[in-house]
């Protein structure tokens, strides 16, 4: 595997080399675009709160306000210190995974949350962002060599293991989120077309033996409940086939806050966390549903224009695992909420009422607004 | 500082990936879009339909549970049909649960406390029907279902429920049908069980549930939003009623049974007792009665919480079947094992003569007789026909605790029977290797003679009892006990005869069983039971008083007693060389602690009562209480 380059060594090679933060291109549509799709979160916690109780509300009001700070902080942090600190990252990254596994909860004998005090915290939230910084480092280290099937083969390496311990929890869509954070970062990497293709073939020739070896029965079903035409709607389907109803419901303006029938009459499962798009779609209508896929495509243009403008290949890289992780959660939960997507446990980012994942957003757009102030002297 | 970022080389920014993400992102959202588009506006209207309206459900149709009917065609059991209150929890919402409890507490005259406590132990999801209430009557019944959406997801079912003829003349047989657990759901539920189920739970409803259940059928139904049905679309499949039974049980011989048992313990005083009777010559239960036992009717209406409490907490345990769910001391009626074997080892034949004693000494303890003074020298017509607990000492003695054991476990002693009635014990026959694997260390010499006359490990049940006495009766054919004689299809063609079930070809050989048969019918002839040798017909048998529970002040202890007694098929000239009788009983009374074996006197009023004898032989003046330890 390569070596990820400290760069600088040490803290007195940087504190001579160090580029000042230029506040003036701090990204602030960036995150504005990223403050309304955090309001229309916290709306849904309050409509979800008049049914699930008003600590729904109240805990999405704190989760948001550690998420500014945790903003902030990563804005004020120097992003060049991730490089060094890669290697460290990783280790974290496995031990909070290692962790959950250890000591963490969840139905049915899977092992998702940790608690820390009154707390709960899904700690493979977390990891996705360090998974990301780590990617970016290692990519960025094999600069110049991309051309060469060891550099893909070096990040698959690199994703392998954490991928592995959430599949344990087992967490199937969450792994799935690691898959695509590496295709992301390896198509913007600049890697060799020619091996992503063959990767590609490898791992369709792979999916039978996954199929077969690696997934459980309630896995399979779940995955392949969308295609069924005629869904057991009384057991597996249901909770398909009451969100596509709550949706389909909405119409074009939709019920209005607090008036969703399906939602509110808890026909509905998990409706404030994973099936948050089936209450938005009931309450608000087409409209709501369009207002929040533009926030997000704009949201998703400036992430890629940070990294566009990145001077060094970490911050290009940064912003696009960023991106893909935010374009693939949308997908996967917007379309399983709308039925053209397996079932499987994915937050919508920012919206979703859960605090790991809010938190973990935060820190990544802190990241990439680190990026951006820190890019001023570059020729742009 | 330009120069740290000029020395590094520029990234490698491919602008043709960059718009292909972008391009990617914009065909995604494109996709969501159109997806929602279609949703919301073009299905949208079928939708909202949908969420304010109907959908449509599937729901079984219930088979017609099959029937029961004795060896004479009576029905003891049929399918009433009545009212069932049903609620489907996921079709109200937090806030309206509290009001529909409520409303359905006052109309059902129940507690809101029994009415939660039920929706929350439901075995299902809040997706599945929980049964409320049975046996609604008529006009709560049209309340309930007029109520509609003032009870959201709250139905009334017409369903069939069981009425038990005789009701607690054969509980212990028949059993009951219940509402199905949760841990039942999770084993059962892929044969079809559904979490508002109810199911065989005790008796032969239990143990031939397959039978009886037949197979679902299925239909779709439309319900609107609050879940109240609409209309019936169509039936999926028809459901296959299920098969009938004909039990063994002669309902006149059980009310005969349960007449004498009833008179001897209403005059003793007695809280447990068992009358078995049997044919020996295929395993036929004809009646088996187990008191005190309980009403299955209240089972079948829907027993109450406080009901179930009650016979839960009695403390003679109503709802135990005690001839086949517990098992007792067997006293004296297990010289039977001993003596067969003794003989059948050649250890003594018929002739020999052992000096009895008053006592036998076994290093410094003694071990009595009953009768203190003893028998003299005593053949083993003798032995057994007095009871003689020294002559039974040696016999246990000359065969070792192997070979006795070995000889109980061929009359079927230690193993369950098999009867087809649910729950049955096993009882235990101490051997060496019993005793070294529950406690250790072999089986010590006093213990051997202990369990000689049927005293110290030994336990039995009163089935298992019946059935050794029953294999000796008929020549040494061990048979599994039957209550059910056929199982009949829906149309009346029977699916399953009747079939003898051998357990064991021959207990011991034919000439030893001819010998214990002749001591059985000296048992009665040497008075040892009084004047039961003076009734018009031939009765063997062997009485038992087996000492359990702890000493009193004087250091006495309680007893059981049992009598087990058989005629032969021409009662009044039969002969005990031959094995052709057809009707052994067995009495057991738990704690009867009477001056004489009021067990005898139970089995001698039913034969009094069988044979339709007029004058009335009974001996009152023998059950009178008194913990005299008079005789085995």
């Amino acid at each position: 595997m390569g070596v990820i380059r400290a760069q600088p060594a040490r803290v007195s090679d940087w504190a001579a080399k160090s580029v000042g933060a230029a506040w003036g291109a701090f990204d602030l549509q960036l995150t504005t675009y990223a403050g309304l799709l955090v309001a229309i979160g916290l709306v849904m916690a309050y409509t979800n709160s008049i049914q699930g109780g008003a600590a729904t509300f109240s805990r999405g009001l704190m989760w948001a306000a550690i998420s500014v700070v945790v903003f902030i902080v990563a804005t004020v942090f120097d992003y060049h210190w991730l490089k060094t600190l890669a290697w460290p990252i990783y280790g974290l990254e496995l031990g909070l995974l290692v962790v959950t596994l250890a000591i963490g909860d969840g139905i049915g004998g899977s092992a998702r949350w940790v608690y820390i005090g009154p707390l709960t915290f899904q700690f493979s939230e977390i990891a996705k962002i360090l998974m990301i910084i780590v990617l970016a480092s290692y990519l960025a280290s094999r600069q110049g060599h991309l051309d060469s099937p060891f550099s893909i083969f070096g990040a698959c390496l690199m994703v392998g293991p954490p991928l592995a311990l959430v599949m344990l929890q087992p967490d199937l869509g969450t792994s799935l989120v690691f898959a695509a954070i590496l295709a992301g970062m390896l198509w913007m990497s600049g890697a060799s077309l020619r091996w992503l293709i063959a990767l590609a073939a490898a791992i369709a020739a792979m999916v039978p033996i996954a199929w077969t070896y690696l997934l459980r029965d309630y896995q399979k079903l779940r995955l392949t409940q969308f295609l069924d035409a005629n869904p057991d709607i009384q057991g597996a389907g249901f909770q398909l086939h009451q969100a596509q109803i709550a949706v389909g419901s909405g119409g074009f303006f939709g019920k209005g806050l607090t008036n969703g029938t399906q939602t509110q009459g808890d026909l509905l499962p998990v409706q404030a966390t994973d099936f948050v798009f089936a209450t938005l779609g009931e309450e608000l209508g087409f409209i709501g549903a369009v207002v929040l896929f533009v926030l997000f495509i704009l949201l998703l243009w400036r992430v890629l224009v940070a990294g566009w403008r990145s001077r060094d290949a970490f911050g290009t890289l940064f912003a696009a695992g960023v991106a893909s992780m935010v374009l693939f959660q949308l997908i996967v939960n917007v379309g399983m909420v709308l039925g053209v997507m397996p079932i499987t446990g994915i937050p919508l980012p920012f919206v979703t009422h859960g605090g790991a994942s809010l938190v973990s957003m935060a820190a990544g757009l802190g990241i990439l607004q680190s990026i951006n102030i820190r890019q001023t002297r570059a020729a742009w | 500082m330009s120069a740290f970022l000029d020395d590094r080389p520029k990234p490698v920014r491919s602008l043709s990936r960059f718009l292909t993400f972008a391009l990617i992102v914009i065909v995604a959202v494109s996709g969501l879009t159109a997806r929602l588009f279609y949703l919301q506006i073009v299905d949208g209207g079928r939708l909202a339909t949908l969420a304010t309206h109907n959908r449509t459900v599937l729901e079984a149709i219930r088979s017609p549970r099959g029937l029961i009917y004795d060896r004479n065609g009576r029905a003891l059991v049929t399918n009433v049909a009545t009212f069932v209150v049903k609620l489907r929890p996921s079709d109200m919402t937090v806030v309206q649960r509290p009001v529909v409890v409520n409303r359905l507490a006052a109309l059902l005259g129940m507690t809101e406390g029994d009415i939660n406590a039920t929706i929350d132990g439901n075995p299902g999801s809040t997706f599945d029907l929980v049964r409320i209430a049975g046996d609604v009557n008529e006009q709560t019944a049209r309340l309930i279902s007029e109520a509609g959406s003032d009870l959201p997801g709250v139905q009334v079912d017409v369903e069939a429920r069981r009425q038990y003829t005789d009701g607690p003349l054969l509980s212990q047989i028949l059993g009951y049908t219940g509402p199905i657990s949760g841990g039942q759901l999770v084993d059962l539920k892929a044969s079809g069980y559904l979490p508002d189920d109810l199911l065989g739970k005790a008796g032969v409803e239990a143990t031939y549930e397959t039978d009886l259940r037949g197979t679902y059928g299925s239909q779709s139904v439309e319900v609107d939003a609050s879940g109240q049905r609409t209309q019936t679309l169509q039936t999926v499949s028809e459901p296959k009623p299920g098969d009938s039974l004909t039990l063994t049980i002669d309902t006149k011989q059980q009310q005969l049974a349960q007449k004498a048992l009833t008179w001897a313990m209403k005059t003793v005083g007695l809280k447990r007792g068992v009358v078995i009777v049997m044919n020996p010559q295929t395993g036929e239960i004809l009646a088996l009665v187990s008191l005190p036992t309980y009403d299955n009717n209240q089972f079948a209406r829907g027993i109450s919480n406080a009901q179930y409490g009650k016979l839960l907490n009695n403390p003679d345990k109503p709802l135990l079947n005690h001839a086949v769910q517990e098992w007792f001391p067997p006293g004296s009626t297990y010289k039977l094992v001993t003596g067969t074997g003794v003989l059948a080892d050649n250890k003594i034949t018929a002739k020999t003569l052992v000096q009895t004693h008053g006592f036998l000494t076994l290093g410094s303890t003694r071990f009595y007789d009953w009768n203190r003074k003893g028998f003299g020298a005593c053949n083993i017509y003798c032995g057994f026909a007095h009871s003689s607990d020294t002559f039974f000492f040696q016999m246990a003695g000359k065969l070792g605790i192997d070979r006795l054991g070995y000889w109980a476990k061929q009359y079927g002693f230690g193993a369950k029977t098999g009867i087809d009635l649910p729950g049955e014990v096993t009882g235990i026959v101490p051997t060496n290797q019993w005793k070294q694997d529950a406690r250790g260390v072999k089986v010590f010499p006093g213990e051997t003679y202990q369990a000689g006359i049927g005293q110290g490990y030994d336990v039995v049940t009163p089935i298992q009892l019946i059935n050794a006495y029953a294999a000796m009766a008929n020549g040494g054919t061990l048979y599994q006990p039957q209550i059910v004689r056929d199982v009949v299809g829906p149309d009346g063609v029977v699916v399953r005869p009747f079939t003898p079930k051998v357990l064991r070809k021959s207990v011991a050989p034919a000439s030893v069983l001819r010998i214990m048969r002749n001591a059985a019918r000296n048992v009665v002839v040497v008075r040892h039971t009084y004047n039961l040798v003076d009734l018009p017909i031939r009765v063997a048998g062997k009485s038992g008083t087996a000492e359990f529970g702890l000493k009193d002040s004087k250091g006495r202890l309680p007893f059981h007693s049992w009598f087990v007694g058989f005629v032969p098929k021409d009662p009044r000239h039969g002969s005990f060389n031959a094995t052709d009788s057809q009707l052994v009983v067995l009495a057991f009374a738990y704690d009867s602690r009477t001056k004489g074996n009021v067990a005898t006197e139970i089995v001698k009023y039913f034969m009094q009562l069988h044979f339709g004898i007029k004058k009335d032989y009974r001996l009152p003046n023998l059950l009178q209480r008194g913990n005299f330890y008079q005789s085995n």
